[in-house]
């Protein structure tokens, strides 16, 4: 379980204090709930997962995480680019203090990357569909139990996102997922609950496809 | 099952530092060699102007001992506080993984930093005996003890500029600038006890200066170092910059990963 409780959000810019990026959003993310975020570019949406992983800090309010979360995957954060991928995979089995099983991890990692001998290349080297494999794959040797995705599933073709959903549908009932995505039916095929940010308001949503109905709503108006 | 918060920071700790050894020594083509490259030929250079100047000894020192003593002694302090000051902006990727801090960063940076320190003092130390020149400590622990005061005082050092440089990106400017003359007025290539006595206690206010003073006199006994030295005040104001440096890592610690 995840409360959100009152957060605000705003960012320091040159000019001193930016706009309020998120104001007072309030919800509980259920256990085992998966839910897909929704809104227009700049609404928040990778703010709050920010947030939630707990990378970032909310100027007020607070987020309370009742389970392993995992770090927001995306936008190549968290890789070193002048490190491998092998170094980089290593470097987080240790942060997560998994050192004796280190070589299992590894092989599961490049397992399920398929990213083939580019694994003992510099992830500068990476393509951007590349990296996403590899992050996913290494959230996904860790057992978390709540994954967090910021549209690291649009960047991998259409093999990757089979494989993505299917790894999905084994962790069901143990695992949920939370996500960003500009496509309505990647998040209608990982999530069952949705939250559609507005104005820095947050809007629960029990059924994604009425988050994405309300969504639709907002920008045809 | 939940780690304790010690244990998590020790995990931190022993991954980051092997990740920062990896992209020191591996990092860009031959970087292990430019590592060491680079302060040997600074000392080098050194004492090829000191030879032109038939400067044999400097207070009663081999000048070879003499300016690879200062020289080592700087580079200690300053390549420790100028990794530790880059660290946050460096590993600014890093923080996607919550357990890693700022201050973490900056702390095994400075870690790593000293054992580099270390182990070219070790090679520059068995050059000059290869050159023929009589090496061995007269007091090893007070060499070691000034030694580790440079080190404390560049950890210190890289922990403030470090978010200093974070909130306000045009000071890293400023402070690279202060490091040229912070060179001269340290005493490692010019005897400060050459200086006379109004001006030399003013110098005297600079931490670094009884560091290598320190470490010289640690080495040789017959050095007449500058009467002002004292390592209790080195180790005092380094002690005060890892405090005042830890308040701000403290103070800062959401703002620098925000930004």
């Amino acid at each position: 379980m995840i409360e959100v409780l009152d957060v605000h959000k705003r960012y320091q810019t040159d000019h001193g204090p930016g706009p309020w990026v998120l104001r007072g959003v309030n919800f509980t993310i259920p256990t085992n709930t998966s839910v897909g975020l929704i809104g227009r570019n700049g609404a928040g949406k990778s703010t709050l997962l920010r947030l939630i992983g707990g990378v970032d800090h909310p100027n007020q309010g607070r987020v309370r995480r009742h389970c392993r979360v995992s770090w927001p995957m995306g936008f190549g954060g968290g890789l070193q680019g002048t490190l491998t991928g092998r170094q980089n995979a290593k470097f987080v089995c240790r942060l997560y203090g998994e050192e004796h099983e280190m070589a299992e991890r590894l092989e599961r990692i490049q397992a399920f990357a398929e990213i083939g001998r580019y694994f003992d290349e510099p992830v500068k080297t990476y393509s951007s569909g590349m990296k996403s494999r590899l992050q996913f794959a290494l959230s996904l040797a860790f057992d978390f139990d709540v994954y967090i995705s910021d549209e690291v599933t649009s960047t991998g073709d259409a093999a990757f996102q089979a494989k993505a959903a299917q790894a999905f549908k084994e962790l069901v009932g143990r695992s949920s997922l939370i996500m960003t995505s500009h496509s309505g039916a990647t998040l209608q095929q990982f999530c069952t609950a949705g939250i559609w940010l507005h104005e820095g308001q947050a809007h629960w949503f029990d059924r994604i496809d009425d988050a994405l109905a309300a969504y639709q709503e907002s920008i045809s108006a | 099952m939940s780690r304790s918060a010690w244990r998590i920071t020790w995990s931190v700790w022993h991954a980051l530092l092997l990740r920062e050894a990896v992209a020191r020594m591996f990092g860009r083509r031959a970087a292990a060699v430019w590592l060491f490259l680079e302060p040997v030929a600074g000392i080098a250079f050194m004492l090829f102007v000191f030879t032109v100047l038939r400067a044999r000894h400097v207070g009663g020192m081999d000048t070879a001992l003499w300016l690879s003593a200062g020289l080592l002694s700087f580079y200690l302090f300053r390549r420790t506080s100028a990794q530790g000051g880059s660290a946050i902006s460096a590993n600014l990727a890093l923080f996607t993984y919550r357990q890693v801090k700022p201050v973490d960063t900056v702390i095994t940076r400075c870690l790593l930093e000293g054992v580099i320190l270390l182990v070219i003092a070790t090679l520059v130390a068995g050059l000059l005996v290869l050159m023929g020149h009589s090496l061995s400590a007269d007091d090893p622990l007070a060499l070691l003890w000034a030694a580790f005061g440079l080190w404390l005082l560049g950890l210190g050092w890289g922990l403030i500029t470090s978010v200093l440089t974070e909130l306000v990106p045009e000071m890293a400017n400023i402070l690279n600038l202060l490091m040229m003359p912070l060179m001269l007025i340290s005493g490692a290539i010019f005897p400060l006890s050459a200086i006379p006595y109004p001006w030399r206690e003013w110098l005297m206010f600079n931490p670094v200066a009884h560091g290598l003073e320190g470490v010289r006199a640690g080495l040789s006994s017959y050095y007449h170092h500058v009467p002002e030295l004292s390592l209790g005040y080195l180790h005092g104001v380094a002690l005060t910059l890892v405090f005042v440096g830890l308040a701000l890592q403290i103070r800062f610690r959401h703002r620098v990963v925000s930004l």
